[in-house]
């Protein structure tokens, strides 16, 4: 038999930590935009984005794909640490015992809350190894400059690192369709490094994201 | 709908409030009294409310999981607190915040029956408790409910896809 006195001993039932209302404070007082833990936030207007592309193509030409990738990359694996603390944090178990669909639930929320667009996890490569995240409305899409590739480094690089740190193994990520290039949505594969090497090439030639799938999983 | 008294402060920036505007502000204070007892009540009561439904689920639901059912009336105390919460402050941004968020859980959790037949006896239980008056300061928060989480969720849904098909 339930009992609900038991289901609600401590009177919290967690909800969405990610809700904006929650979750975005401002001080108006120092002009400061913070999360509900106190780190600080920014806005970066379109602009920023389109600058930051242009500069690093002036600066670095080609390289820009590995510098936005390693950037995601690094900054990834700090997001990973401080979402699992938060998320532990507030919901009061440890990770481990955290239920995956509700991981997975509120790293959607976060994506949504900080407007990096809507995210979800396909799983249905899992069991050959692979994961594909599907996002839509990605500022990186919306906001680069129109190449013959897909153009989420900065995404690709943060999903990278993030599920390396998930699952404990060291992950590579390439984008499969791109919705700077006509797709409905940005796709992401993610898998170990030397099985995505295909996917690599297919990127490379163009070829699209279903026969990329095909491949992979042939 | 209730208006949102932040969004009347809002929109009075550059006049004074018109007397409509005025109206939804008279109408915040009046009703606060009420709102407060009715809070506090859901508040008080809340664990007898939802035992009487957790009991009446696990009998329709025997065969399902204790845990899943767990999660199903978890779900609603947030549901009904975030309504509570909406009632109080007269303000359905908060109640839909909460509702995406359980609208995904569902999914997640593939309990749209369940929800569905929880919100059910939600209402009948809280019909039973609570006076006409009180449900009826409630029932355009738990209207919300139904149309995102409950039985109407799947009309709604089913409704919608017939309007695109039909475009075929």
């Amino acid at each position: 038999m339930i009992s609900v006195a038991d289901l609600l001993v401590d009177g919290r039932v967690p909800g969405n930590y990610f809700a904006t209302t929650a979750y975005v404070k401002s001080d108006l007082e120092l002009g400061l935009l913070e999360n509900r833990r106190g780190n600080r936030l920014l806005a970066i207007p379109d602009h920023f984005i389109r600058s930051l592309y242009a500069g690093l193509d002036k600066e670095t030409g080609q390289a820009t794909r590995l510098v936005l990738m390693n950037c995601g990359r690094w900054w990834g694996k700090n997001f990973y640490a401080r979402f699992c603390e938060e998320v532990s944090d507030y919901y009061g178990i440890p990770l481990a015992d955290m239920p995956m669909a509700e991981f997975l639930q509120c790293l959607q929320q976060c994506w949504v809350t900080h407007g990096w667009g809507l995210f979800e996890l396909d799983q249905t490569y899992q069991h050959r190894g692979f994961l594909v995240v599907k996002t839509w409305h990605s500022p990186f899409a919306t906001h680069a400059p129109k190449m013959t590739r897909p153009v989420c480094f900065l995404d690709a690089g943060i999903l990278a690192a993030f599920f390396s740190q998930l699952s404990g193994r060291t992950l590579g990520c390439v984008q499969i369709s791109c919705e700077s290039l006509g797709a409905d949505c940005n796709r992401f594969l993610i898998g170990l490094p030397e099985r995505l090497q295909p996917a690599n090439e297919g990127v490379d030639q163009q070829v699209g994201h279903e026969a990329i799938m095909a491949k992979i999983t042939a | 709908m209730h208006t949102s008294v932040e969004a009347v402060f809002n929109e009075a920036e550059k006049r004074y409030l018109t007397s409509d505007e005025l109206a939804v502000l008279g109408q915040y204070v009046d009703t606060m009294p009420n709102r407060l007892t009715l809070y506090r009540q859901l508040r008080d009561r809340e664990v007898d409310l939802f035992q009487a439904v957790a009991d009446q689920l696990q009998r329709e639901f025997s065969q399902t999981p204790e845990t899943t059912l767990e999660q199903c009336v978890k779900n609603g105390v947030l549901a009904l607190r975030s309504c509570a919460m909406a009632m109080l402050m007269m303000d359905d941004n908060h109640l839909q915040d909460r509702l995406a968020w359980l609208k995904q859980s569902q999914q997640n959790y593939q309990s749209q029956d369940m929800d569905a037949t929880l919100y059910r006896l939600l209402d009948k239980q809280l019909a039973q408790m609570f006076s006409g008056q009180q449900v009826a300061l409630l029932q355009p928060f738990l209207n919300a409910i139904q149309n995102a989480l409950g039985d109407r969720a799947r009309a709604i849904e089913a409704a919608e896809s017939i309007s695109v098909s039909s475009l075929f």
